[in-house]
């Protein structure tokens, strides 16, 4: 065993730390509180951040240089993501652009799509958002129903996407669309398409939290070029299995560096407030350890890395480690405030120091995004117990 | 950077298992904790002695194995997977706190090759928030009344915190058995009045308390991984509404559960015990996290299995009982999950 970080690794955390302070201007949690921001304008703020990362190299960490990536191992990548955690950076503007179809061009794209998509997605001047999910098709998403019928020298789309996080914002949207209805997985193809496109409608989709990150997008007879389409006719399926392996990615050490920091607030405010009583103290201490479990699961996926292993079912377990913590501790942090941790970000007498009230219902998306805490014990049952199967 | 074992600790890893497997077979156990009165064999102990576990966290210039933590939870890992009856852990940590203090060379070198039996007698209550420390040390005597103290009709002599700091006392005691439901673990309550000779001072503890977390979170680790072993197996052989059992989501979700709280946890007790090797800031608070955790996660998968196992499951035939009421032992001794949060809180400035 060696947990330690190898010296390189070492240089380029450091590296990265001494750019961040730098060139961070404002912690996000201060960004969220001004209230001089919009939404929209916080949208341009994560746009220039993105900017920034990207002139200074961190953008597309594990990608070939010859894509516009920094060629880094997933070490790195996952350091960079703890650190980003850690400073309490902003998201990048174009995260399923960059998060999703750049891993997807790279592995399935042609020369030409990854020269026309790359560069305007690394800086921020297309967004993309992901038209995976549909009223009928989540967690089952090989049940899709949109359709792509080819015509002449285009595809024609037909159908309704929802969940498309950044859809209001997008500049174009990464499709997966039924070419054969007859062949669940090997119909189903990988398409591009400009959202302006006739026959294209994007309307936002008002969230619990009262926000509109999500949208629905629906097609009707929107006609799509066929060199828009990524990889073969019928690769659909396999293309988004490579891209949510990434979107899992090892993010445990990067969970544990932002809760450990609301927690820190937490414990500050719970001082403040005195609820310093044993059954306070208890509930904060459980989450103090809970939240070490992660940091310590997150430190064994970054060795895992290191070792040369590709996580595989393990980021399956990080998943549902984080995502239902985040639950946990939300709830416990609204119990521990007391009802004045429900008041809205700008309301009189809020809390500044963590928008506990948007935390808690927020936490209520990571179970369900990105494969529902559900898909994944399923996938763990039977890739790791292998446990038999019932005609799923 | 590197989470698996090095290739020694692997080999430690092998042969403990071989080791246990060939000397602690499970109906052997079952008749020690049943019939045994003392909890363990002389004989199956001085062949633990002749492995070097003993020793394993003894410096090597003291006639110990010189190894660190990460070797500890190791063995001690292994010990709970096989239900290992006695006082293995008991008797590491006292040989640790041993040869940290000063003047037992003899008694450390009987300890080592297992002549002598010495365990740590600390406790001053029965009940949880009810004791004050009142045993004494002063004129060459220890003075006091202990509780739950591992082993101690067994045991030849017994390191002993006081007011005074820590002291060794020599045996024969005055004890009375403590009876739990645990029967790999034997406790007494012993009333001493007895000579002692000082060992050192209450901080020798510190790092005992670490050892002893990361060690019972090993324990508890091995017991989790059997259990889910024992029940992924047996709800592939049960046959209800004819299927096997293990077809059925709800049970394949409470599995993935099962492993989840398993492997979170050899996280923590692995790198707890690393942290512990190296010194490293975050020990504290490692090792603390990874034994409140282990003891919660051990009582969800051992009560799992049960309940998996069905009425099997609840008969003193089937030996998930053992694992399941040693998880409760290692929970509330070796640091209490009450005592842990509170160290955990204290570690982390809040």
């Amino acid at each position: 065993m060696d947990l330690h970080l190898s010296p390189a690794h070492l240089t380029f955390r450091d590296e990265l730390r001494a750019w961040l302070r730098t060139n961070l201007q404002r912690p996000w949690r201060d960004e969220l509180r001004d209230p001089a921001h919009t939404e929209d304008s916080l949208m341009e703020l994560r746009r220039a951040w993105q900017r920034k990362l990207h002139e200074a190299g961190y953008l597309g960490m594990d990608w070939p240089r010859e894509w516009g990536g920094r060629g880094a191992t997933a070490v790195e990548k996952a350091i960079f993501e703890a650190e980003m955690a850690h400073a309490d950076a902003p998201q990048i503007l174009n995260t399923l652009g960059i998060g999703l179809l750049g891993p997807a061009l790279i592995h399935h794209g042609s020369e030409e799509q990854r020269r026309r998509f790359i560069p305007p997605m690394l800086a921020g001047d297309e967004i993309w958002c992901q038209g995976f999910s549909e009223p009928g098709a989540g967690s089952d998403l090989a049940s899709i129903k949109t359709s792509a019928v080819l015509d002449g020298d285009s595809f024609v789309l037909n159908g309704q996407k929802v969940w498309t996080t950044f859809g209001p914002w997008a500049d174009w949207i990464f499709v997966l669309a039924r070419t054969d209805p007859k062949d669940r997985y090997g119909g189903i193809s990988f398409l591009l398409c400009k959202l302006d496109t006739p026959g294209v409608t994007v309307r936002p989709l008002r969230q619990m939290t009262g926000e509109s990150e999500f949208g629905e997008v629906f097609f009707e007879d929107a006609r799509v070029p066929r060199e828009q389409l990524v990889g073969h006719t019928g690769e659909g399926w396999r293309i988004a299995m490579t891209v949510l392996a990434y979107e899992r990615g090892a993010v445990g050490l990067a969970m544990a560096n932002r809760f450990g920091r609301d927690l820190a607030e937490l414990a500050a405010a719970c001082r403040e407030l005195g609820r310093t009583d044993t059954a306070s103290r208890e509930k904060l201490g459980r989450l103090v350890v809970e939240n070490e479990v992660l940091r310590a699961a997150g430190v064994r996926m970054l060795a895992t890395l290191a070792e040369g292993r590709a996580p595989g079912s393990e980021s399956s377990l990080e998943k549902i480690t984080w995502s239902e913590f985040d639950k946990r501790f939300r709830e416990t942090a609204l119990d521990l405030l007391g009802p004045g941790g429900q008041l809205l970000r700008h309301a009189p007498g809020a809390r500044s120091e963590v928008d506990w009230a948007r935390e808690y219902l927020w936490s209520r998306a990571g179970t369900i995004y990105s494969g529902s805490s559900e898909i994944q014990k399923n996938i763990i049952a039977k890739r790791v117990l292998g446990l038999p199967q019932d005609g799923r | 950077m590197r989470f698996a074992l090095s290739e020694d600790q692997a080999l430690l890893q092998r042969s403990t298992r071989e080791f246990f497997a060939a000397e602690f077979p499970m109906e052997q156990n079952r008749r020690v904790m049943e019939h045994e009165p003392l909890g363990f064999e002389r004989a199956a102990w001085s062949h633990v002695a002749e492995m070097g576990y003993l020793g394993l966290t003894v410096p090597a210039a003291q006639g110990g194995q010189g190894l660190g933590a990460i070797e500890l939870a190791v063995v001690l890992e292994e010990a709970g997977r096989q239900c290992v009856p006695g006082p293995l852990l008991d008797a590491m940590l006292a040989a640790t706190l041993l040869a940290s203090g000063t003047g037992q060379d003899a008694l450390l070198a009987d300890v080592l090759a297992g002549r002598r039996l010495l365990t740590i007698a600390r406790d001053e209550a029965l009940y949880a928030g009810r004791g004050t420390a009142a045993t004494t040390a002063a004129q060459g005597r220890v003075r006091g009344t202990k509780f739950f103290v591992p082993f101690a009709a067994a045991a030849d002599a017994l390191a002993v915190t006081t007011t005074d700091g820590v002291v060794v006392a020599n045996g024969p005691f005055q004890t009375t058995a403590l009876p739990t439901f645990d029967l790999s673990q034997r406790f007494a309550q012993v009333t001493l009045d007895s000579p002692a000779t000082p060992l050192g001072a209450p901080a020798l503890l510190g790092r005992i308390d670490l050892l002893a977390s990361v060690g019972a979170g090993a324990m508890l680790l091995g017991i989790m991984s059997r259990m889910l072993e024992a029940t992924v197996t047996y709800t592939q052989t049960r046959q209800a509404f004819g299927k096997p059992i293990a077809i059925f989501q709800a049970l394949q979700h409470r599995m993935a559960e099962m492993l989840g709280r398993t492997e979170s946890t050899r996280a923590a007790v692995y790198r707890a015990a690393w942290c512990l090797d190296h010194e490293d800031l975050e020990t504290t608070l490692a090792c603390a996290a990874a034994k409140a955790w282990a003891a919660d996660a051990a009582r969800l998968v051992c009560g799992e299995a049960i309940q998996m196992h069905g009425g099997i499951g609840f008969t003193w035939e089937l030996d998930v009982h053992f694992y399941f009421k040693r998880a409760k032992t290692l929970e509330q001794h070796y640091g209490s999950t009450t005592v842990q949060l509170e160290r955990a809180l204290a570690a982390a400035g809040y």
